[in-house]
């Protein structure tokens, strides 16, 4: 049974973030605001045992026991990398007689950007030969045409046995409007097959185009028994510590949800470490004053960005897992394949740079894993951005070797100084990366100059100040802990969960009808947050509306009002602001939604002392575009609050490094977090 | 056209900056579509997606296009009506004219805006958006007919028009315009998409023109046309030897019971008195146009564009873009032919033509000695026009114009595309279809042994069963490649034709004629189409006895056409191998190409 009480008094919560190479997991006082971090390598294996050896990590640090904690919260790729890698159940869909092919066909389309004489069409996650046909049918509206014939059900058990299915996807036409068959296919197949995991539509995704919720459907059933071990055995872990707190997981939403909802719907899962490091970063800006900001987490292999105003964070039901749509509720989100291993390779006299990466091993040329392709971490060290020790000495770098990868690689080819083409790399590095902040500002009517940039990752803050120069940004902010900030976004996350009815047919607004669908939708937002344990002040909920105009594919998302002229006046102001016109055709309501929040306590951290500025570690000749300066590098840890650091300098910590670049001042927090403005000539 | 190379000279863009530009242009090119989907009124554009975007430099070359082989030279028309020093900032040009746009676009339905955008006070670069408008008038509904006799059946034309005059929009024309459509509201809107997406691409291409100078951006895009354009010739000197290849498809018929209507295309490469290679392609032996509506009047982009996109294959870092048009050093057409009709032939259904002419450029690169795919079916289009009646009992008029995919032929190393419309362009899904028209759907599936045998297997056609719940409506259909289904290559085989029946399995089963309007149904009929599949390439006794296996479970190919086809005997969903064996064994002779036999040549 999950915990009745989430009061944080007495307060103790653990994060843990598991990524592909590490583990790293936060420890809070709530009441005292410390903090206590550990870093361990990830078990892909058994991610769990990572997990727990975090955990013992930072409960010995705090001196506290495993029962002391009131919460113990977790962002997992267990279930993306099983989508990813295909490495999930063994999976069955059952779907309405004469649509057997709902996923081969797919939107029958060769992809806007794809060359039709050489593209394949990806296999489909559950080939044909697993997809079954039951009897009946469900018309427009939710209108039983057929009733379903429970002796189709039946007879596909033992094809289910004979083809050792693990898991079942049920998705039958328009189950959106009318989930009665699908819940009746489910209850028969759960009698018959214990032992398999099954999904419906409805309990996934209720919402009309059969190609997509039959995919979404589908992934969840494919991710189910893994994600539910993988529960179990976390559940399990922490009952030999005897911890007694609930496991709270991470969502692509950005809030965090029990271990029963998850179960459920483990794809709702899919964006779980991105997302927490977005509720990090909008964390800790607030605790600047900040609200309007753009993120950019740039790891290894991939940068994604987001764009965050008011301090509210978006959400998108258009979101790709992959190669395949997922419209799960995501942190509306754009990832392109550029990190710090991103290899930049010449061809045709032509420099791209990804989405090939070198990843952990050999990793790039300057980690001195044997790696020889030139990478943006060797373009790095090539203009001496990074020092040649990093913090902790756990690691020196191989200088030569990252020349040489850049030299032979890129230089030699396009005739250039491998100075000129590291300086490149990162140009070509920083534009794909410009473009993907276009894609969440200016696409969507938001200018980036009214924001303040968060770079964080791994590779982040190096790219902070060139970044902002780029897209016209005046300030940028590096968190305290660039590198551990999905910890601290896991700490930070409220419990999140949306309940969602579409209409049976789309309409103009009817109030009384919308209200009455809201406020069933209501009751079970409240059977889940009492289920939850959340406290009665902590909880809000609030109503939302999906609309278009007649004959639009998309809808908008936006508040539902009082009276259907105000919700319908809403959704002209939106459509305006986003695209720039209204038609005069007629309003439709799509879908109602209830988003249910149990907040989160803001904790109030401590604050840094002031100090003077210490004395530079060292200094190192870095190559700018302005010429060559002995850079001062500094050691983040030392610096105090209001410290002032004018650029050109380097600030070092033990997860990441940053860049001041020429002309940029550093101004340190009493949060913690550095900002960086231009300075004014 | 074709300009001497700057690569030997200082490039004024360096390759970092190119790069830049490359994706630059592209994310404008993005942001452009996605605004036209999210906006669009009309299924057709934003269910179907029938629209596409390009740039263009300060000549109008084209900068960076769509993944289509069926554009033309999309300024030109605009150009020679409105010279560039009469052109302002803030100007948008509308056009549909296929004959007075020499075929840039090929049916009326589809609209093209087309902006300039300045520096300096010149014109550096044009934006165009262009989608299919559900109805612009005409014969039918859909303005689209297998019975048109001319152009003046399908719709209103707009010349190259002045819609918007320095931020002015000229309302009288588009009031007319929207006037004559029977669905003015989806024109209205649609076109509002289309006008807010070609405001956007100018604003992005602004911005990269102010970040990169007008020179560096303008040097960026004719280093990216030369590059387009040098790999184009190198991979057809790679092809193609010196002198003539030919190649020759066909389709069936006009739907007027003329045809069969011959393209007849020929390569021929030599050395020019430069020293350098001459390209030259020719269909001037093509047939002579047809009085119904499957004439395809060919930019002489076309053929270029297809080669170019060809050779392009997938890789991102090369741009789709007019090089590969300026690889071609000659375009030769015949007027009055099929390809280059006289004015006012009717061009509606120009789609199968189109769909034919990609499969024969594969045959001209076959036949050259290249490895292009085997032949793909032609795409079908449903569509119904009728009366419903609504709850209230009133009858209320309806279009459905519905798209339905085929199989695309196999390639030397993978299997043709299964159930595909075209590029970009999506289907109605089922319970889309159901909410907004008046048919059930039955079944929406894969029509198996549709696609040509072959150790690679050509595409599966589509089977889409509706249920007819109007009062009573009127089906236009469209289905090619009956007489002469999709040929195989290597030993693979031809991909099936498609079939429309009414009522199958009943007493009153009516076939339907493939090519066909004015086809009445009333409440309660079925009618299943099914479509075609894609030739197969290579000798289906190549094609692992696993992978019939597993074609045969999942319902591309039944147990008889494995065994029959592939010598694959598959029984209790086992290979029974020994029977298998003994099959393979007996493996039959193939020739160069299947087309109903195996031919040695297609000519």
């Amino acid at each position: 049974m999950p915990s009745s009480d989430m009061s944080f008094d007495p307060s103790f919560a653990v994060a843990v973030d598991i990524g592909g190479t590490f583990t790293d997991i936060s420890l809070m006082d709530r009441v005292s605001g410390a903090v206590w971090r550990a870093k361990t390598a990830s078990v892909p294996s058994d991610p769990s045992q990572a997990f727990m050896t975090g955990v013992n990590m930072v409960l010995e640090q705090a001196g506290i026991s495993a029962q002391e904690l009131s919460g113990v919260l977790h962002g997992t790729t267990v279930a993306t990398n099983m989508i990813l890698e295909g490495k999930g159940a063994r999976t069955a869909l059952v779907t309405t007689r004469g649509f057997r092919h709902v996923l081969e066909i797919g939107r029958q389309d060769i992809p806007r950007h794809a060359n039709l004489f050489t593209w394949v069409k990806p296999a489909r996650p559950v080939p044909a030969d697993r997809i079954h046909e039951v009897d009946e049918r469900i018309g427009t509206g939710g209108h039983v045409l057929h009733e379903l014939d429970e002796s189709s059900v039946t007879a596909l058990v033992e094809k289910l046995r004979a083809q050792q299915v693990e898991a079942v996807a049920i998705c039958l036409l328009h189950a959106y409007a009318n989930p009665g068959h699908e819940k009746q296919v489910a209850r028969l197949l759960r009698a018959a097959l214990p032992d398999v995991a099954i999904t419906c539509s409805t309990d996934v995704l209720p919402v009309v185009r059969e190609f997509e919720r039959s995919l979404a459907t589908v992934l969840n059933a494919n991710v189910m028994p893994g994600v539910s071990t993988y529960i179990s055995r976390l559940e399990n872990r922490l009952a030999e510590a005897k911890a007694s707190s609930p496991l709270l997981l991470m969502q692509s939403n950005g809030g965090v949800a029990g271990t029963e909802a998850i179960r459920t719907a483990p794809a709702l899962t899919a964006l779980s470490g991105p997302a927490a490091g977005v509720v990090g970063a909008v964390d800790e800006a607030a605790s600047c004053g900040i609200k309007d900001i753009i993120t950019v987490d740039i790891g290894g292999t991939s940068a994604d960005i987001c764009l965050i105003r008011d301090g509210q964070v978006n959400l998108t039901q258009q979101g790709k897992v992959g190669e395949w749509p997922l419209s799960l509720p995501m942190v509306d989100m754009v990832t392109i394949g550029a990190g710090g291993g991103s290899i930049a390779a010449v061809a045709n006299n032509t420099l791209s740079v990804g989405p090939n990466s070198a990843g952990a091993r050999p990793g790039p040329a300057a980690y001195g894993h044997g790696g020889v392709e030139a990478t943006v971490t060797d373009a790095h060290v090539t203009l001496g951005n990074l020092p040649h020790a990093l913090l902790g000495g756990a690691m020196s770098l191989d200088v030569d070797a990252a020349k040489a990868a850049v030299t032979n690689n890129v230089a030699r080819p396009l005739g250039l100084t491998p100075e000129d083409a590291a300086r490149g790399i990162l140009a070509i590095m920083n534009n794909n990366m410009v473009g993907a902040v276009r894609t969440v500002s200016v696409e969507r009517g938001h200018d980036p100059r009214d924001f303040t940039l968060v770079p964080f990752g791994g590779a982040g803050p190096l790219h902070g100040c060139a970044l902002a120069e780029l897209l016209g940004i005046r300030q940028v902010m590096i968190p305290s802990a660039p590198g551990l900030l999905c910890a601290a976004g896991l700490l930070a996350a409220d419990m999140k969960a949306e309940f969602t009815r579409a209409l049976p047919m789309p309409g103009p607004v009817d109030q009384d009808a919308g209200d009455k669908i809201l406020s069933e939708l209501t009751q079970d937002a409240v059977t889940w947050m009492e289920h939850e344990g959340i406290a009665p002040d902590q909880r809000s909920l609030q109503a939302r509306a999906l609309m278009r105009f007649h004959g639009q594919g998309g809808e908008i998302a936006l508040d539902w009002g009082s009276t259907a002229q105000e919700t319908e006046a809403r959704f002209r102001d939106a459509h305006t602001a986003l695209y720039g016109f209204i038609l005069d055709a007629p309003i439709e309501l799509v879908t109602l939604r209830i988003e249910a929040v149990g907040k989160t306590e803001p904790v109030d951290s401590p604050m840094l002392a002031k100090t003077d500025l210490p004395e530079p570690l060292q200094f190192q000749k870095v190559i700018w575009a302005e010429g060559v300066v002995e850079t001062p590098i500094y050691d983040r840890a030392e610096l105090g609050a209001e410290a002032v650091i004018k650029g050109p300098a380097i600030l070092t910590q033990l997860d990441t490094t940053a860049i001041i670049a020429p002309g940029w001042v550093a101004t340190v927090h009493p949060s913690g977090a550095v900002l960086l403005t231009k300075e004014t000539t | 056209m074709n300009k001497p190379s700057r690569l030997s000279e200082k490039a004024l863009c360096d390759p970092v900056s190119l790069e830049i530009i490359r994706g630059a242009i592209a994310a404008a090119q993005s942001e452009m579509e996605a605004l036209i989907e999210r906006t669009a009124i009309s299924a057709f554009i934003r269910e179907k997606k029938d629209f596409y975007t390009a740039l263009f430099d300060g000549n109008g070359t084209m900068a960076v296009g769509s993944m289509v082989p069926i554009f033309g030279d999309m300024t030109r028309p605009v150009l020679e009506k409105f010279p560039m020093e009469t052109m302002q900032e803030g100007d948008v040009y509308w056009y549909n004219d296929c004959y007075g746009s020499y075929g840039a676009i090929s049916h009326s339905n589809d609209q093209v805006l087309l902006a300039p955008v300045f520096r300096d006070g010149r014109v550096c670069a044009f934006v165009m958006s262009w989608a299919h408008f559900a109805d612009i008038g005409g014969l039918r509904p859909g303005s689209i007919s297998p019975d048109a006799t001319d152009i003046f059946q399908e719709g209103v034309m707009i010349p190259v028009t002045k819609m918007i005059e320095a931020g002015h929009v000229n309302q009288a024309v588009l009031d007319i315009f929207h006037r004559n459509s029977r669905y003015p509201d989806q024109s209205e809107g649609d076109m509002r998409a289309l006008m807010a997406s070609v405001e956007l691409g100018v604003r992005r291409v602004g911005e990269i023109l102010d970040r990169f100078g007008p020179d560096v951006t303008e040097d960026a895009l004719a280093q990216l046309l030369e590059r387009t354009r040098n790999l184009v010739r190198d991979k057809m000197a790679e092809t193609f030897d010196y002198g003539t290849h030919s190649f020759t498809d066909a389709i069936d018929t006009d739907g007027h019971g003329n045809g069969p209507f011959h393209m007849r295309f020929s390569l021929t490469r030599e050395k020019g008195a430069d020293g350098q290679d001459r390209f030259a392609f020719d269909a001037r032996d093509s047939d002579d146009q047809a009085p119904g509506p499957v004439n395809y009047l060919m930019n002489k982009g076309v053929p270029g564009m297809a080669l170019g996109l060809f050779y392009l294959g997938g890789d991102p870092s090369q741009v789709c873009n007019a090089g590969g048009p300026n690889a071609l050093d000659e375009v030769l057409f015949r007027k009055g032919s099929f390809l280059q009709p006289e004015y006012p032939a009717p061009l509606g259904l120009r789609g199968l033509t189109a769909m034919r002419m990609i499969s024969a450029m594969c045959g001209l690169l076959n036949a050259g000695g290249g490895e292009a795919p085997a032949a793909n079916s032609a795409y079908v289009v449903n569509i119904m026009r009728g009366t419903y009646r609504t709850k209230s009992g009133a009858l209320e008029p309806y279009l459905l114009a519905d798209g339905i995919g085929v199989g695309y032929g196999a390639r030397a190393t993978a299997d043709g595309i299964d159930a595909v419309y075209f590029v970009a362009q999506e289907n109605y899904p089922v319970e889309f279809l159901e909410a907004g028209y008046p048919v059930t759907m039955r079944s929406y599936g894969i029509v198996a042994d549709s696609g040509g045998a072959g150790r690679y297997r050509g595409g599966c056609g589509i089977v889409r069963e509706y249920e007819i719940l109007a009062e009573e409506t009127m089906v236009a259909i469209r289905i090619d490649s009956v007489k002469n289904p999709p040929w195989g290559i290597h030993g693979g085989k031809s991909g099936r034709h498609g079939i429309a029946i009414v009522n199958p399995g009943t007493p009153q089963e009516l076939r339907l004629d493939p090519l066909s309007d004015g086809n009445m149904l009333k409440r309660g009929d079925i009618l299943r189409i099914e479509t075609g599949g894609g030739g197969g390439y290579g000798h289906p006794f190549d094609r692992p006895a696993e992978t019939v296996l597993q074609d045969v479970l999942s319902g591309f190919v039944t147990a008889d056409a494995a065994r029959a086809e592939y010598g694959v005997v598959v029984s209790e969903d086992a290979i029974d191998v020994p029977a298998t064996n003994a099959l393979r064994a007996k493996r039959p002779e193939t020739r160069r190409f299947y087309r109903q036999e195996y031919v040695d040549a297609l000519v």
